[in-house]
């Protein structure tokens, strides 16, 4: 278990050594300072052209290149020591502010980045992400598992897996940077602004998803919650202490939910921590599957596909990043049968799904603490639940992607058109980054999940309530409300 | 707020835990919770249905 997620439940440790500031704002103020940057190629001021990115290769030297023209002569491991550099530096700073131990957080994490993102490389090898036979005639290859790049991350999830499962020792050393919450939402702050670009083109089509992620939050609150908890208290006799936080973890957005409504029913903090665990292990299950069966049976319906994922896997960097995976599967699908969408529109609606339901966790967590502290665990008032609860546990990354969302949409089409025009290459240096914070989360959501350990302690009975309620239900009425309401309606073609 | 047991109790606790009847206000919450969510999802997919998305 992260320290991470140990952090934001004990509060023991909190004041113990009182951080400045907690992952949620700084995870605001990376993605909007990387967004900011990004931007001053607007004024021909290119500042983080030189992150690197890496492009389908058969021959290493195709594998790495810095992101803008301006960097090249850097070459691709210029480039990649230089995104190392830059995120140690930026991210060590941050661990200031969270008032961990800087020097253990450095060398944790540089063996997450260098791990993860060899990983990343490998996932890009030819063999394994070539799509279409044009690609690999290109490469010299006559087979192709066709899990496109993003299939990377796959690769460093497994990695991650691996290290968990088979050096736990490893894992235990490297605990000060496995932080995928913080990594998910710096990403997703810095997706506002690159959906924005997306959607700035086809305003219609972008509000008719915004409006029906409104059917997510009816669906993850009043409908998955209810079924789930009532699994939980009546087949399984678990008490409402484990119930709560369990229906909520299951059913809204996994760990950061867990851990709401835990505090908010006054729950041991150990219980939400287990809970979390729990949700881990199964979101690494879902990526590994879901995205899968969704090409297989969904690439003519992309944005259903999308609004499953961010239905049906629970926390935000698993939902986030399977759309991700999803988008490119379907969108690779599709190319071969010669029908070419624009990318950014499945993976947009994953995201703005979870970010719906991330939205009003703080309402639901108040909602059950009044329950708890008024009717069902008496409290003294002092410790009654309170409306400000509600802006304590709002999830603050949400700002930053609605602030990144507004900007970018603001520059698309509110600016003379030769500023406008510049947009889409600016945000896309940013979402070079985006691409990295999502790979970090994908082999730290791996690191974090040992199999074993969870099944010695013998909490198989609360595995039990997720495999039924998740593969039983949440999975598939979460289809059936992704159908109802995104079916028949395509992203649009590129070009 | 109670301290934190090891895993090792918590293994016991959850195995051996007695059984907490379902109280009237759990009862109230998940039926309230169940039948708007039903109801609302019922009106939107009407809303769907008759304005459907515009491309």
């Amino acid at each position: 278990m992260s320290n991470a997620y140990i952090s934001n439940v004990q509060p023991q440790r909190v004041t113990e050594r009182v951080a400045f500031i907690n992952e949620d704002w700084l995870a605001v103020i990376l993605g909007l300072g990387i967004f900011v940057l990004a931007l001053a190629a607007l004024v021909h001021v290119d500042l983080i052209g030189w992150v690197v990115t890496t492009s389908v290769w058969s021959q290493f030297s195709q594998a790495l290149g810095a992101t803008s023209k301006g960097y090249a002569a850097l070459g691709g491991a210029g480039a990649l020591v230089a995104t190392y550099a830059a995120l140690l530096i930026v991210l060590s700073a941050g661990a200031v502010a969270l008032k961990t131990d800087v020097t253990r957080f450095a060398l944790a994490f540089t063996a997450l980045f260098w791990i993860a993102y060899a990983s990343w490389i490998v996932g890009n090898y030819a063999n394994f992400a070539a799509v279409t036979p044009a690609e690999q005639q290109k490469f010299g290859i006559s087979w192709s598992l066709k899990l496109t790049n993003e299939g990377g991350y796959i690769f460093a999830l497994v990695a991650g897996l691996f290290i968990a499962n088979f050096l736990p020792g490893f894992a235990e050393a490297i605990k000060e940077a496995v932080r995928p919450e913080l990594y998910i939402k710096v990403a997703i702050v810095i997706l506002g602004g690159f959906f924005a670009v997306t959607a700035a083109g086809k305003l219609g089509l972008a509000s008719t998803l915004i409006l029906r992620g409104v059917a997510a939050i009816i669906e993850a609150y009043l409908i998955y919650w209810a079924v789930v908890y009532f699994i939980a208290r009546k087949w399984f006799g678990f008490s409402r202490e484990w119930a709560a936080p369990l229906a909520s973890g299951i059913s809204i957005c996994g760990v950061s939910a867990a851990i709401a409504t835990g505090g908010a029913i006054r729950a041991r903090p150990v219980v939400p921590v287990l809970v979390s665990s729990l949700v881990v292990i199964f979101a690494v299950v879902e990526v590994l599957i879901l995205p899968f069966v969704a090409q297989a049976f969904l690439s003519h319906e992309p944005l259903v596909a999308g609004a499953w994922m961010g239905l049906a896997v629970k926390t935000d960097g698993a939902a986030v990043a399977a759309g991700g995976i999803t988008e490119s599967l379907i969108l690779a699908k599709n190319a071969a049968e010669g029908v070419r969408y624009e990318p950014g529109w499945i993976l947009g609606t994953a995201a703005t799904i979870k970010v719906f339901i991330d939205i009003f966790i703080g309402i639901w967590a108040f909602v059950l603490g009044y329950i708890w502290t008024n009717h069902i665990n008496v409290t003294p008032d002092s410790n009654k639940a309170k409306a400000r609860e509600i802006w304590q546990r709002f999830p603050k990354f949400i700002i930053g992607f609605v602030v990144t969302f507004i900007v970018g949409l603001y520059l698309a089409l509110g600016t003379p058109a030769d500023i406008a025009k510049q947009v889409p290459a600016a945000i896309g240096e940013a979402n070079t980054f985006r691409v990295i914070f999502f790979i970090l989360t994908f082999f730290s959501i791996g690191v974090l999940s040992n199999f074993r350990t969870l099944w010695q302690e013998g909490f198989g009975k609360l595995a039990a309530v997720y495999i039924v309620s998740l593969f039983g239900f949440v999975v598939w009425v979460g289809l059936a409300i992704s159908w109802i309401f995104f079916s028949g309606i395509t992203p649009p073609l590129a070009g | 707020m109670p301290q934190s047991p090891g895993r090792a109790d918590l293994r016991e606790e959850l195995r051996n835990a007695p059984v907490e009847p379902l109280l009237p206000i759990e009862k109230k919450l998940i039926g309230w919770s169940l039948s708007t969510g039903l109801v609302l999802l019922a009106l939107l997919a009407a809303l769907n249905h008759f304005f459907p998305a515009t491309l």
